[in-house]
């Protein structure tokens, strides 16, 4: 990955842009609300945002970030309020009317055909045309050309999208914005994907693009990132603006509480709870034939009765093969022990029955079903727990009883156990997953990203369930992007890396900075 | 005009509901229960006789089977006067559905009442039973037998044949073809006397024979792609002559003869009149299957009180079936196609049917 | 915020709230009535004069007989297909399955010699086997060489008319005068009509009490028992109910062998109740019609009985129509526009419902919200 923004080199064009924008307001918005299920809606939010600025927008998981910035892409309407761009008042139905006021929106996770060229993708959609009929792929490329160029993004729009790196992705993301003609910028959690020294490239392509006249619209929960990059910053807590504050006048910690409302809740973890008795192990675990890339290689790990152990890595490098090969839902080699019983030949099911909690990364896809009723999503993946069947019956009776008591345990919040599991928050649907993973006395849990897009709330009181369970002598396998959340749990941590396991750490002493590196497989390196 | 058909349509609802309740409550087995439009059975006036009629499947307008019986009763209206309401089968009914047709008629006070094809031979066994003062004709069916029931049969296969015969004389490849519409019992007997008449002329003639749907599948006989197809096969194969016994279907075969610079051989009606006439001149003849004859003296025997049950054989001998002659193409073979014939209707020459 | 798909819910494999089956329906019909009319004044045809004839004629006694007899069939079709609906199979081949379980059963039945409880007995058991059978092929090739099950079925459909073709008229057919057709069944193998509606001489199949309890089946295998809750998983979401051990591979056979031997009944009240005899007229094309129904009724069980039972009273007028010169194909156009208004009318009640509820569940968590966020704004 090399900068290619030319720092120094300001052109004519871009200096005067500087001077025109400043004190001029590219977006304004006035009392936004929108009315939303879930405990999180958007109330009477207002913000503005300078032209040529880097404007954050900082607020916890779930504060209700994701669903402002669908409003201003046009993805929702709001309720109430006004959105003025550029001083005068708009309406948007679509994304493609936010796209034609000049909003482009590049998204979390990356929406790239991969089989297609750099240039095939940014044209995807709106393709030039010659003659009315044939793709003007020469006119498509020099204009991929002139605008990676003027805003320093290096861009060779020629190269297939699977030979690239992510953040050369998501700069062609940023480039595909640029190329309808985008002006203001929205960039959902962009450093979510990114490894350390690949963020520091992003934020000086931000600054590049900001020199050119683009205002940005950053959003994140990372708040040293935030303090470096951004102009301005915004506050969301619970649905509504709270703050607007400028990043000299603030510090980290002050933010976060701004954001949190009160204490900051803490993921760690005092005091060892690990026995010597093995609750997993798993030697030699392999997915992928001979001769070809093995997306699990190898793997061996062990985990204690009562320890939380850490899986690192950077995204798609083997951590959801790891799960799924432990859950029997994916072939693999090697074996798999369960409290000293061999289970590697089991199924799913009867590993669930015999003590394994999961929690999926995917609750929606995997772990809940959207349109059933609470009570039934209670009995999913665990048909054979006496309170949810009797036999070959289903025992509505009971598991109806244990939905309720998982509700009042978990403080799940909705009005009752018949509503379909997709009328509730996503903490709220992950509270009531991880209440179920966690009935049944289960020997093993494995948390994949528990709590990955949760509110706040929820997310500490997820917290506090594991290491309840943990004092009592659960084992955890913690699979979590969030290294503050890995850092703070995990007994021990190790960090895989293209389905081998690289290097592990005591979370004691480990730093964000350690472990990001061992993530990119620099790690035996360094 | 509208407000005419409203009031139409309000008193034949209306009286069908009654007559309906009136059979129903009768249970069909007594004569009250039957009612009927025709003064029992003596002498009925013509200018009074309300003729039923079901179609097969297809109905009106299949330029086929159905069309032959059509024709016959509207000979029957113009030339005796009768009345007429005509039903169509639906694809895909039930057994259920044919009686329940057959019953409407009968109810309705029409007397004869007449089914076109095999299909209705249950039906009209039972409806008949039920309707003992109503006379019931099937064509194409001598399975059921009863007092006020005329089963009106064809010898297909001896009409087959003289088309086989004519088909080999005609053939210069000494390859012809056959196309049924669907492989059932009564189909095949057309391709039995095609292929008797045909080595009959010639005993080593190549016969290539294709059946375009199965039971109970029954679209062969309403497909006129699948027709095509099958013929245009043949003709690639070699075949100069295509017999087709398809219905509907056979409009594909005529188009692939002349496609295929091909000759024809219609079926039922004489196809070189009905037939499209962009195709009609690869049509060289026709097996004259003539239901609308059976059709006609059916209805004529029931205006003069003369109505026989039980079978009547619609044969070479009595003109029931028989070659077409429409466009001259066989005027140079009739001399031999019409001593076949005298030896068909003399028994010299015994058709076999399967 | 809804997240299943239109799919889903057209299938009904996703449950709608208490007044959406109820409501929707009534409209989507009141939505075709209207359509009709105006095909009806299109084609120069009076519109209430045939409606009212329609009704009159279908609420004959004799009529309503003939309706349950044809429900019956369509009941048991529809079942058929909406236990492939409901796990996300789209069984195309209940046609091929029931008209091959039929011939083999008449061939079975008219065959062997069993006194009367028993031989109507296995010649059903004979069909449902024959049909479980047929249906088990294209969900084994699902299940392990990943074949999509609509392209199998519909080749096991043609295969299935061939063997039925070759078997009718090679092997068990005997000619009766243009008609061929098995060996009728002997009056032990006969099961005798229901005198259910009363003022008509005309009985209602006695299998109709089978339809009756394989309704009462569908309905406990699906909402009762773990086997149907797996079912329904798999057909809502195959990832969450792989993640929760369901055997999906397995579950694809044995929902595709239940499907068939479902699509094995269809044909047994009309064999064994009215014709006693696989022939030439043996009605073709149910499957197909199932597959309708089934969506009409929202594979429902209590839904599709309605959906049968309306479906059959069309059928039933197409007859009295044709007397009257309005042509019966109005019935196929009516049966077209209701299925189409009930879809669009289930998802607009769908898309109608999920925001009463989304804004139900906010309402009623709203004091708690709003207490937290005073909390927070005066931290």
């Amino acid at each position: 990955m090399i900068t290619t923004g030319p720092l120094g080199t300001l052109t004519q064009e871009a200096s005067i842009s500087t001077e025109t924008t400043v004190s001029e307001v590219a977006v304004q918005l006035e009392g936004i609300t929108k009315r939303f299920p879930g405990v999180v809606a958007n109330r009477d939010i207002s913000l503005t945002v300078q032209k040529g600025h880097i404007h954050a927008i900082v607020g916890e998981n779930g504060a209700g970030k994701s669903t402002l910035m669908k409003i201003l892409y046009g993805m929702q309407r709001p309720d109430e309020g006004e959105i003025r761009v550029n001083g005068s008042p708009v309406t948007f139905h679509t994304p493609g009317d936010a796209i034609s006021a000049g909003i482009g929106m590049v998204h979390q996770h990356f929406m790239l055909a991969d089989n297609l060229t750099v240039l095939e993708n940014v044209i995807l959609g709106s393709e030039p045309r010659k003659r009315g009929l044939a793709i003007d792929f020469a006119a498509a490329r020099k204009k991929i050309k002139d605008i990676s160029d003027a805003y320093g993004l290096g861009i060779d729009p020629d190269v297939l999208v699977e030979d690239i790196g992510v953040g050369t992705r998501q700069r062609v993301e940023i480039l595909k914005v640029l190329y309808r003609g985008a002006r203001i910028l929205i960039l959902d959690e962009p450093t979510a994907v990114l490894v350390p020294h690949e963020v520091d490239e992003l934020f000086e392509n931000l600054h590049g693009l900001v020199r050119e006249g683009i205002t940005i619209i950053f959003i994140s929960h990372h708040l040293d990132e935030v303090l470096k990059v951004a102009d301005a910053i915004t506050v969301i807590r619970r649905g509504t603006t709270v703050a607007e504050v400028s990043p000299e006048g603030v510090t980290a910690r002050q933010l976060a509480e701004l954001m949190v409302g009160s204490e900051l809740p803490s993921p760690e973890t005092r005091e060892s709870t690990v026995t010597d008795v093995v609750a997993l192990q798993v030697t030699g675990l392999t997915i992928g034939a001979d001769g070809e890339r093995k997306v699990l290689d190898d793997v061996t790990l062990t985990i204690h009765k009562g320890e939380v152990l850490g899986i690192a890595g950077v995204e798609g490098n083997g951590q959801a093969e790891l799960v799924e090969a432990i859950m029997g839902i994916r072939p693999s080699t090697g074996t798999v022990t369960l409290a000293g019983q061999e289970i590697t030949s089991w199924t799913t099911l009867r590993r669930r029955e015999a003590g394994i909690g999961y929690i999926p990364e995917d609750r929606h896809r995997h772990g809940l079903l959207l349109e059933a009723p609470l009570w039934e999503n209670r009995i999913l993946g665990h048909m054979k727990e006496k309170v949810n069947v009797r036999g070959w019956w289903i025992n509505r009776k009971g598991a109806r009883a244990d939905t309720q008591r998982i509700v009042e345990q978990y403080d799940v919040r909705t009005p009752g156990i018949d509503v379909l599991a997709s009328a509730l928050s996503g903490g709220n649907q992950q509270k009531l997953i991880v209440g179920r993973e966690m009935s049944g006395e289960p020997k093993l849990l494995i948390a994949a990203h528990p709590t990955r897009g949760v509110d706040v709330g929820a997310q500490a009181a997820i917290w506090d369930h594991l290491r309840t369970a943990r004092a009592a002598g659960l084992a955890v396998l913690l699979i979590s992007a969030d290294l503050d959340e890995l850092i703070g749990l995990s007994d021990w941590l190790k960090v895989i890396h293209r389905g081998t396991l690289v290097a592990e750490f005591d979370p004691a002493t480990v730093t964000p900075e350690q472990l990001g590196s061992a993530m990119t497989g620099a790690g035996e390196e360094a | 005009m509208l407000r005419n058909r409203f009031g139409k349509v309000v008193a034949g609802a209306a009286a069908g509901a009654m007559l309906l309740a009136a059979a129903a409550c009768g249970g069909g087995d007594t004569t009250e229960g039957a009612p009927s439009a025709a003064p029992g059975t003596d002498a009925p006036a013509a200018s009074k006789v309300k003729v039923g009629l079901a179609y097969d499947i297809g109905g009106r307008g299949d330029q086929s089977f159905n069309d032959s019986a059509a024709a016959g009763l509207d000979k029957a209206v113009a030339e005796l006067g009768v009345e007429i309401n005509e039903l169509e089968a639906g694809n895909g009914e039930a057994e259920s559905a044919k009686e329940e047709r057959l019953r409407l008629l009968a109810s309705g006070g029409f007397n004869p009442v007449i089914a076109v094809g095999f299909a209705y031979s249950q039906s009209v066994a039972k409806v008949a039973a039920e309707f003992p003062d109503t006379k019931f004709a099937i064509v194409d069916d001598e399975a059921n037998k009863l007092p006020n029931v005329s089963n009106l049969v064809f010898a297909e296969e001896q009409g087959s044949f003289l088309v086989g015969a004519a088909a080999a004389l005609k053939s210069t490849k000494g390859d012809i073809g056959f196309v049924g519409g669907v492989e059932v019992p009564l189909i095949k007997k057309f391709q039995a006397g095609f292929e008797a008449g045909a080595k009959a002329v010639k005993p080593d003639i190549k016969i290539q024979a294709k059946y375009l749907t199965q039971p109970p599948d029954f679209s062969g006989f309403g497909d006129p792609a699948k027709g095509k197809t099958a013929a245009e096969g043949m003709f690639d194969a070699g075949a100069d002559v295509v017999y087709q016994a398809a219905g509907g279907s056979g409009a594909g075969v005529f188009e692939a003869a002349k496609a295929a610079g091909g000759m024809a051989i219609g079926v039922d009606s004489d196809q070189a009149k009905t037939a499209d006439p962009t195709v009609a001149d690869v049509i060289i003849t026709s097996m004259l299957k003539k239901v609308d004859v059976a059709v006609f003296d059916f209805i004529k025997s029931y205006t003069t009180n003369s109505v026989v049950a039980g079978s009547k054989v619609y044969d070479l001998k009595a003109g029931g079936v028989d070659y077409s002659t429409t466009g001259g193409k066989v005027d140079d073979i009739k001399a031999q196609l019409d001593e076949y014939k005298a030896k068909i209707s003399s028994g010299e020459i015994t058709v076999p049917k399967e | 915020m809804t997240t299943s798909s239109f799919t889903d819910r057209l299938l009904g494999r996703v449950k709608p709230s208490a007044w959406v089956p109820l409501t929707a329906p009534l409209v989507a019909i009141l939505f075709a009535a209207l359509i009709t009319s105006i095909v009806l004044v299109i084609t120069g045809n009076p519109v209430l004069d045939t409606l009212v004839t329609m009704v009159e004629y279908g609420s004959q006694p004799r009529s309503l007989a003939q309706i349950v007899n044809y429900a019956t069939t369509y009941y048991l079709s529809a079942i058929a297909v909406a236990i492939g609906f409901r796990m996300n199979l789209f069984n195309i081949g209940v046609d091929g399955q029931y008209r091959l379980a039929g011939l083999v059963a008449a061939a079975v039945g008219g065959t062997i010699t069993l006194p009367a409880p028993f031989l109507p007995i296995v010649i059903i058991l004979v069909a449902m086997i024959v049909g479980a059978a047929w249906a088990g092929i294209a969900g084994v090739l699902k299940a392990t060489r990943g074949v999509s099950e609509v392209i199998s079925t519909i080749m096991l459909n043609t295969i299935a008319t061939g063997i039925g073709a070759y078997l009718l008229l090679e092997v068990w057919g005997v000619r009766q005068g243009n008609d061929i057709g098995t060996k009728p069944i002997p009056a032990a193998g006969q099961v005798p009509g229901l005198g259910l509606i009363p003022d008509t001489p005309l009985k209602v199949y006695g299998l109709f009490i089978l339809a009756v309890a394989v309704g009462i089946g569908f309905h406990v295998l699906l909402n009762k028992m773990r086997f149907g809750f797996d079912l329904r998983a798999t057909g809502q979401s195959e990832p969450a109910a792989v993640a929760s051990g369901v055997n999906v591979k397995r579950m694809i056979v044995y929902a595709m062998l239940i499907s068939g031997a479902m699509a094995g009944l269809i044909g047994m009240p009309q064999l064994l109740g009215e014709s006693y005899t696989y022939n030439l007229n043996f009605q073709a094309g149910l499957g197909f019609t199932g597959i309708a129904i089934a969506l009409l009724g929202r594979n429902n069980p209590v839904g599709i009985v309605f959906a049968a039972l309306l479906w059959a009273f069309l059928d039933v007028s197409a007859n009295i129509l044709d007397l009257h010169k309005v042509s019966p194909e109005i019935v196929t156009i009516m049966q077209g526009v209701i299925v189409l208004s009930v879809v669009v009318a289930y998802e607009l009640a769908h898309r109608y419902r999920v925001n009463a509820e989304q804004r139900r569940v906010s309402r009623e968590l709203a004091g708690a919200a709003s207490i937290t966020q005073k909390e927070g704004a005066a931290a």
